[in-house]
């Protein structure tokens, strides 16, 4: 035995265990997110459920199952059940009804011994919609046009629905958006000149002009998605609900219909990845308990590229300072302490440091500068996607900063001489030998500052991110990217999905797909910065003699 | 613009008097030169004048400074911290020490090839006329022109013609050291200095650079230091004898060796220190 702790064995095991866990946990943690997330996006049976209470109290319950629970027995006592003294646990379904206009919550919970029969109808339908979530009930009628048709048109009723309202978003998003860009860029230029004394005659009849042929461009495309509204006002289906209720459903509101009790597993399969494919590439709905989740992936992705080209010339100059050209004096040691120190603030700090000096101090100053026509309406002297990636890219820097000084301490000295004695400069040396052969630590240094920062949520709750941003940073509209804008983050939203949505139990199943999403975007970035350093090394590998 | 035409050849046949050499016939011109790393002084009164085209030797035993002063020549040692130089050497006529001197001007002047073969991580085309883009130079025809001769200059050609734009790490320890030395030689260099060039080689690769340095002073004015006293007495006309950073003899190799004037210099080639 002591011969076993002397040949250090235990320490092996000890750290190999150590290991062990942590890719246990991590692991773990990868396939509890997946499994949840996943099972959101698989077409799941609808059920109807014949219940009989205590009270001899029939009823139909129609949804999709969602969870189920096991309960001791003594936690129900109140209700007076009959049930068996034997029985330890009781077992219930988390139900999801939909129909949120029939009922106040959507989810219910149904005992177990409640249930007197349980089957799956093939004529069950799954309404998906804009507003008011799910409906699951059966068709009575198709209306097209104010008269009845057959179900079996429904589908190319759908499709064409569903264009005319991929038309109705585009005109109003981008046609209209950019005239209401246009018009409010000329309200901006009139209020400038007027502020600056300059608002001559002309310009006035110049600027009249302008915003008058907008407005009539307006005016056509106003009537033009009047007119594709209209085509689609008078279509609707009627449906009815699990109490019996006859309901109407306009075909507008409505984006999918589907049978999942008739689908094959092929056609479950290829609906899984639609719904997949939708939930990257759509619009949030329902105040983020529905949709798509992209303008969050997008705010994302570009904050952080953002975040990296600040953070990456400002770190890796600075590493160079310090590295080549600083002294050995104490201003050098005072820089080294205060780099160290600025990785050990907490985040919310930066956040807090990001919203006082940046938002309000520069950005008050530049819009006083350069945007005075929009005061008091803030343009940067608001929190936006500007300012959250200069905060994220200092609270990354010394990451950046320490990787890029180790990779140029590697690199021996006989390379700098080398260059030196052929007639070149420190800084032609710099850029010509060190740098490229110091690139796979600053690649690394960059790895380490994305893995970060795509993290971060508190500061950026601070300093730009919002809950649900009206467009996108970046648009058609010049000057095509807009840094004055908020925009949306995956991790926020999924604290903003997890806690603060008004349908907890429907918003549930979306935290973990967004959890899932996020790991994955951020796996990914990991990933392309990996290969990208990979490829580097082998380029400028040294062999040793 | 860079001419690749090779240097004419210089007359090399002449013994040279050390103590009276004319302005022409002295490449660099050491005066007095004493060299302080913080307080303690390696080099001591150094006096000395180099010919041009020929092959001068700094021998002695370890730490005596001959590589010390091959450094100054080139400034390299400007790079040291606490190195404090007084003195003056000379090149044209003009201290290279002087205040307004462009240093990476003298160094392509100057060249160096040091002890361990220290090619960058690129193709051997891009090693060669990495000191030619530094200058400006970007006509392809002309650095192709100048790889060619460069290359052919360091023996080097035959071997590597066929694969200019593989790495230069892929090369053996001789191959790299010849590359090393044809990218010096590729700027056209009036000086070339070479820090004890083979002793990190094989004996055939130390032949064979031995063979090229005889070859190079057509073109260069050579100055080597080396810890091999054979090979300074194969490889050199001029022979400089150093001992604890000061000049202990200086005169034509076969002076040196065979009839030395010092008893130091005596002491050391027949082995009694080393």
């Amino acid at each position: 035995m002591n011969n076993w702790f002397k040949s250090g064995s235990p320490w092996i095991w000890l750290s190999a265990g150590g290991v062990s866990l942590s890719l246990i946990s991590v692991l773990g943690l990868l396939w509890l997110i997946a499994s949840r997330g996943l099972s959101y996006f698989w077409p799941s049976e609808v059920y109807q459920f014949e219940l009989l209470d205590q009270k001899g109290k029939a009823s139909t319950i129609i949804g999709e199952i969602y969870d189920r629970e096991s309960i001791p027995s003594h936690q129900l006592s109140h209700l007076e059940l009959n049930l068996d003294p034997e029985q330890e646990t009781v077992e219930r379904l988390l139900v999801k009804t939909g129909n949120r206009e029939l009922v106040s919550l959507d989810f219910r919970w149904i005992l177990v011994p409640e249930i007197t029969k349980q089957s799956t109808p093939e004529k069950l339908v799954v309404v998906e919609r804009r507003t008011n979530g799910n409906f699951y009930g059966y068709i009575e009628s198709v209306i097209l046009d104010g008269k009845s048709v057959s179900f079996e048109q429904l589908s190319s009723l759908l499709e064409r629905v569903l264009e005319i309202q991929e038309e109705i978003e585009e005109l109003q998003k981008v046609d209209i958006g950019a005239i209401n860009y246009q018009i409010e860029r000329l309200r901006l230029r009139e209020r400038k000149y007027r502020l600056k004394d300059t608002f001559t005659a002309e310009k006035e009849h110049q600027i009249s002009t302008e915003v008058a042929t907008l407005e009539s461009e307006y005016q056509t495309l106003e009537k033009k998605l009047l007119a594709l509204r209209d085509k689609t006002s008078r279509d609707e289906i009627k449906m009815r609900a699990m109490g019996g209720e006859i309901v109407t459903i306009s075909f507008a509101d409505v984006l999918k219909v589907t049978t999942n009790n008739q689908m094959s597993f092929i056609e479950k399969l290829f609906m899984f990845f639609s719904q997949i494919a939708s939930f990257i590439s759509d619009d949030p709905r329902e105040a983020n308990t529905e949709g798509g989740v992209f303008p969050a992936i997008f705010g994302t992705v570009l904050m952080v590229l953002l975040m990296t080209v600040i953070v990456s010339p400002m770190g890796v100059i600075a590493a160079i300072y310090l590295h080549e050209y600083a002294g050995n004096n104490a201003l050098t040691k005072l820089l080294r302490i205060a780099v160290i120190n600025l990785a050990g603030v907490p985040s919310i700090v930066y956040g807090v440091f990001g919203l006082g000096f940046f938002v309000y101090m520069v950005g008050g100053s530049l819009d006083q500068i350069f945007y005075p026509e929009t005061l008091p309406s803030p343009t940067f002297g608001t929190p936006g996607v500007m300012w959250s990636a200069i905060t994220l890219a200092i609270l990354t820097l010394p990451v950046v900063i320490v990787s890029t000084e180790e990779g140029l301490s590697r690199i021996p000295s006989a390379m700098r001489h080398g260059s030196l004695a052929l007639g070149a400069t420190k800084v032609e040396t710099l850029w010509r030998i060190i740098l490229p052969i110091a690139s796979p630590a600053i690649m690394t240094g960059i790895i380490l500052a994305i893995a970060r920062a795509a993290g971060e949520v508190a500061p950026l709750m601070l300093v730009g991110v919002v809950k649900m941003a009206p467009n996108l940073p970046l648009d058609g509209n010049f000057p095509f990217l807009h840094l004055d804008r908020k925009f949306m983050h995956l991790g926020f939203h999924i604290y903003d999905v997890g806690f603060q949505s008004p349908n907890v139990e429907a918003a549930r199943p979306l935290v973990y797909a967004t959890a899932l999403l996020l790991v994955t975007i951020i796996i990914s970035l990991n990933m392309t910065a990996v290969s990208i350093r990979n490829k580097l090394r082998e380029k400028y590998r040294m062999l040793e003699h | 613009m860079i001419s690749v035409s090779p240097k004419t050849i210089l007359d090399t046949t002449t013994k040279i008097d050390l103590n009276n050499m004319s302005a022409e016939q002295k490449a660099l011109d050491i005066k007095n030169l004493d060299l302080y790393y913080g307080d303690k002084q390696a080099l001591q009164n150094i006096t000395m004048s180099i010919p041009k085209g020929q092959v001068t030797a700094f021998i002695g035993p370890s730490g005596c400074g001959k590589s010390t002063l091959l450094r100054c020549i080139n400034r390299m040692n400007d790079l040291v911290d606490h190195c404090r130089i007084e003195g003056e050497i000379n090149l044209h006529g003009e201290n290279i020490y002087n205040k307004h001197v462009d240093v990476a001007a003298l160094r392509r002047k100057v060249g160096m090839v040091f002890q361990r073969p220290n090619p960058f991580p690129k193709s051997i085309y891009e090693n060669v006329i990495y000191g030619l883009r530094i200058m400006g130079e970007n006509n392809r025809r002309v650095l192709d022109e100048a790889v060619e001769t460069a290359l052919k200059s360091a023996a080097l050609w035959n071997e590597v013609k066929d694969r200019l734009h593989d790495s230069a790490l892929g090369l053996s320890g001789g191959q790299q050291q010849r590359l090393v030395i044809a990218r010096a030689i590729a700027i056209q260099p009036e000086v070339l200095l070479l820090d004890e060039p083979t002793s990190a080689l094989d004996p055939i690769s130390t032949l064979t650079i031995e063979e090229l340095i005889n070859d190079l002073k057509k073109q260069f004015t050579v100055v080597i230091v080396t810890h091999n006293m054979q090979q300074a007495a194969r490889v050199s006309d001029q022979t400089a004898f150093m001992y604890m950073g000061d000049l202990i003899e200086y005169s034509d190799t076969n002076t040196l060796f065979t009839t030395p004037m010092k008893k130091k210099t005596e002491d050391y080639i027949t082995g009694r220190y080393g």
